[in-house]
C-alpha cells in the first residue's frame, strides 16, 4: 500500500500520463525545442566557451552570495530604488502586501520566484485584480491550471483548447489559429498595461556592482510591465546576483539559446533605478516617463540552506533555462506533475528547498538518475547526484517507498532485490 | 584461483533475464576464457545507492568486496552496467580501494575482437544499439559495444536519433521500475517508438533496459543483449 505522499502523487502522475492532449502538446514542444537548440548551438559555436565561463561565474557568485546581495541592495538604494531581503515566503508576502495594498490593478510578467510565495493568490485575497501577461502564464491563469514548464508554462495546452479559453474570455467565438489567438491576448491586455497601478517582474540575473536587473523576454510584455505602471516591483532569488555587468552579460548570452533555441531574445531590459530626468536646470527628479518607484525584493526561501550543503550548493548555479526538462525522459511522460513548483530533475531539488521536502519525495523516486539533464545543462549541474543525496535525507525523515524498503530487506537477507 | 576471471552475473541476469547470463557464459566458454561464477554472488549495492539507501549500500558493498577479495580474483567482468559503474567507480568511496579490476562485458569482449571475428557468420539484419545510461553517460563506454556489433558480417548497424551521450533512458533506472512500473513502461514506449525505421533488433547491454523494453510487449522489434546477439552469430562448426 502506498503511504499518503506516494498515493496522491501516483494519481497525479497517472492523470498526466493518460491525458493524450497534454502529451501531444508536450511532444510537439519537445521536438520543436530540440531542433531549434541544435541550430542555435551550431550557429553560435562561441557559446561552448561562454557557458564554461558562466559556470565559473556562478561558482564564484554563489560562494559570496550573501555579500553580493548586500552590495546589490546598497547600489539599488543609492539610485533611489528600494531593496528588501525576504528570508522566506512569509516575509516576501508581508513585503508585497504592504507595497501593493488593496484594490489595485496589477500586471505581472513571468516570475517563478513569485510562484514560490503564491503571490497571485495573496494579491487577489487583498482585493487586487492581477493579470499575468506572459501569454503562456495568461492562458494558465485563465484556465486555473498549474504551469508545467519554467519558460513555457502552457506547453501542454493545444491551440484548440486555447481557442476555447479565449472565446470565453472575450465572449465571442475565436478560431484555433495561433496568430489570431496571440492577437486576442494582445488586444485584451493592452489597456491593462497602461492603466495598471503596479507592475511585477522577476529578474534573470542581477549585477551587484551597479544594482542592475536584467529581464529577458520575447513578447515585450515585461517591458510594458516594468515600464508603464507608476510602481515596479521586482522579485528575484538571492542566487541570481553576479558580481559585475560583464558577468551578467555572459549569463544573458547563454540563456536564450539553451532556454528556447533562439540566438538572442527579442528584448533584454536592464533596469537600474526608477525613471529619472535632470533636463530642467540639471536638477535630478525621479519619476519621468517610466515608474516613479522601483522596489527589488531578494528572496532567500531555502537558498541559504541549499548553500550550506556542498552537494546541493550546485543547484544554485541553475540559470532556469529549462532545457533539461525538454531532454528528460520522465518529464516527457509526466510533464507538469514531475515536480511541484519547479519541474524535472533540478526541480525536485528546488521544490524540496522552496516548498518543503514532502513535495519532492515522490518525484525523487520517479527520477531514473539517467543524467540526460546533466549532459544537457549549460553549467554542467550534476542533478542525479543531488537527487540521490536528497533521497538519503528524505529517507531519514520517513519518505522511503515501501517497495524500496522491501528491496533493501531482500538484498540484506538474500543478496538480491526480488524477495521470496 | 588467482588469475582467473570472475564473471559477475548480477541479480538481474542471474534471476530475471537469465538468457543474458547463459549466453554470456556460453560465449566465454567458446572463447576459451577461464572464468568462474559465484553461487552465493550477493549484491553490488547499485540499487540501494540509486534509491538513497547509502548506509545499506555500504554494508553490501563491503560484503561483496571482501567476498571477491577473499577468493583472490583480480579481474571482474559484469553483464550489468549498474554493477560495473558501482564496483569500478564508487567502491573506492564506499569501501576504500579494492584489489580487483572491474570491466563491463562489452569492454572485455572488445579485447577479444580478433578471435571473436573468426567465428562469426554473416547475419542479414538491421539493428540499432541502445546506450544504457550507466554504461554510456555515466561511464563513457560507447565505442566497444558498437564495434562488437559490427564484427558480425552482414549486419547493418543504425543509430537512434539521440545516441551516445544524448541517448534516452529506457525508464527503469534509479529504482523507478519498482515504485512506478507504469512510468518505466511509458518511458520505454517513447524510446521504442522513436527507433529508426525498419530495425529488426534493438541491442542493449543492460539487463534492466532489456527487461523493461520486453515488458512493453506487442512491439514488432526484438530486444536482445549484446552477448546474446554475438552468440547467435557464432558459426557452429
Amino acid at each position: 500500500m502506498d503511504p499518503a505522499w506516494l498515493k496522491s502523487k501516483r494519481k497525479e502522475f497517472k492523470s498526466w500520463m493518460t491525458d493524450e492532449d497534454r502529451r501531444m502538446g508536450l511532444d510537439r514542444a519537445i521536438t520543436a525545442y530540440r531542433a531549434a537548440r541544435e541550430y542555435a548551438l551550431a550557429t553560435l559555436p562561441e557559446l561552448e566557451q561562454i557557458r564554461k565561463e558562466v559556470r565559473k561565474i556562478k561558482e564564484r557568485s554563489i560562494e559570496s552570495m550573501q555579500d553580493l546581495v548586500k552590495g546589490a541592495m546598497e547600489n539599488i538604494e543609492l539610485v533611489h530604488g528600494h531593496a528588501y531581503l525576504a528570508k522566506d515566503a512569509k516575509g516576501a508576502r508581508r513585503i508585497f502586501s504592504k507595497l501593493v495594498g488593496e484594490d489595485k490593478l496589477v500586471v505581472k510578467s513571468k516570475s517563478l520566484v513569485s510562484d514560490e510565495i503564491l503571490l497571485n493568490e495573496l494579491l487577489e485575497e487583498q482585493g487586487n485584480r492581477v493579470y499575468e501577461t506572459d501569454l503562456g502564464e495568461f492562458i494558465i491563469q485563465l484556465r486555473k491550471e498549474k504551469p508545467t514548464h519554467l519558460l513555457n508554462p502552457a506547453v501542454h495546452v493545444p491551440k484548440e483548447e486555447v481557442a476555447k479559453t479565449f472565446s470565453k474570455l472575450v465572449g465571442r467565438r475565436v478560431g484555433a489559429d495561433i496568430p489570431t489567438l496571440v492577437g486576442v491576448a494582445r488586444e485584451f491586455l493592452r489597456d491593462k498595461f497602461c492603466t495598471a497601478d503596479v507592475g511585477i517582474t522577476g529578474a534573470n540575473v542581477v549585477a551587484a556592482n551597479t544594482g542592475t536587473l536584467f529581464v529577458i523576454e520575447n513578447e515585450g510584455n515585461a517591458r510594458f510591465v516594468s515600464n508603464a505602471p507608476p510602481v515596479h516591483i521586482c522579485v528575484t532569488g538571492i542566487d541570481k546576483v553576479v558580481p559585475t555587468l560583464s558577468d551578467a552579460f555572459k549569463v544573458v548570452q547563454v540563456l536564450p539559446p539553451y532556454a528556447t533555441g533562439i540566438l538572442m531574445s527579442a528584448y533584454v531590459s536592464m533596469i537600474t533605478s526608477p525613471s529619472r530626468t535632470a533636463d530642467i536646470e540639471k536638477t535630478l527628479v525621479y519619476g519621468a516617463h517610466g515608474p516613479k518607484e522601483l522596489h527589488v525584493i531578494f528572496m532567500d526561501n531555502g537558498r541559504t540552506e541549499m548553500f550550506k550543503d556542498p552537494v546541493f550548493r550546485e543547484a544554485l548555479y541553475c540559470l532556469r533555462c529549462g532545457g533539461c526538462m525538454y531532454e528528460c525522459p520522465v518529464y516527457r511522460v509526466l510533464g507538469g506533475s514531475f515536480g511541484h513548483n519547479y519541474f524535472g530533475g533540478i526541480g525536485i531539488i528546488w521544490s524540496a528547498f522552496t516548498a518543503g521536502e514532502e513535495n519532492a519525495a515522490a518525484a525523487a523516486d520517479a527520477c531514473t538518475k539517467c543524467a540526460k539533464c546533466k549532459e544537457t545543462c549549460p553549467v554542467d549541474i550534476d542533478v542525479p547526484k543531488m537527487v540521490e543525496h536528497l533521497k538519503q535525507r528524505l529517507i531519514r525523515k520517513g519518505y522511503l517507498a515501501p517497495k524500496h524498503e522491501e528491496i533493501k530487506k531482500s538484498i540484506l537477507k538474500k543478496g538480491h532485490p526480488f524477495g521470496q | 584461483m588467482s588469475g582467473k576471471i570472475l564473471y559477475w552475473r548480477g541479480c538481474m541476469s542471474r534471476l530475471r533475464t537469465k538468457s543474458i547470463a547463459d549466453a554470456t557464459e556460453e560465449l566465454l566458454r567458446r572463447l576459451g576464457i577461464e572464468y568462474e561464477t559465484l553461487d552465493d554472488e550477493g549484491c553490488c549495492g547499485s540499487v540501494l545507492l540509486r534509491t538513497g539507501q547509502v548506509e545499506d549500500a555500504k554494508t553490501v558493498a563491503k560484503r561483496t568486496a571482501d567476498h571477491i577479495k577473499s577468493k583472490g580474483y583480480r579481474e571482474v567482468v559484469t553483464s550489468c552496467p549498474g554493477c560495473f559503474r558501482t564496483m569500478s567507480s564508487e567502491y573506492h568511496v564506499l569501501v576504500g580501494d579494492v584489489p580487483f579490476r572491474v570491466r563491463h562485458i562489452s569492454q572485455f569482449l572488445f579485447d577479444h575482437s580478433k578471435e571473436l571475428k573468426q567465428h562469426l557468420k554473416p547475419i542479414k539484419v538491421k539493428v540499432v544499439y541502445h546506450d544504457p545510461c550507466h554504461l554510456g553517460r555515466h561511464m563513457g563506454v560507447y565505442k566497444e559495444p558498437r564495434e562488437l556489433v559490427k564484427l558480425v558480417p552482414g549486419v547493418e548497424l543504425v543509430e537512434f536519433k539521440y545516441n551516445r551521450g544524448k541517448s534516452i533512458c529506457c525508464g527503469s533506472g534509479g529504482g523507478v521500475h519498482s515504485v512506478f512500473p507504469e512510468i518505466a513502461l511509458e518511458v520505454a514506449k517513447t524510446v521504442l517508438n522513436d527507433r529508426p525505421e525498419g530495425v529488426d533488433i534493438i541491442i542493449t547491454s543492460c539487463p534492466f533496459c532489456n527487461y523493461n523494453f520486453k515488458e512493453v510487449g506487442g512491439s514488432k522489434v526484438e530486444v536482445i543483449d549484446l552477448p546474446e546477439f554475438l552468440l547467435r552469430a557464432w558459426r557452429e562448426s
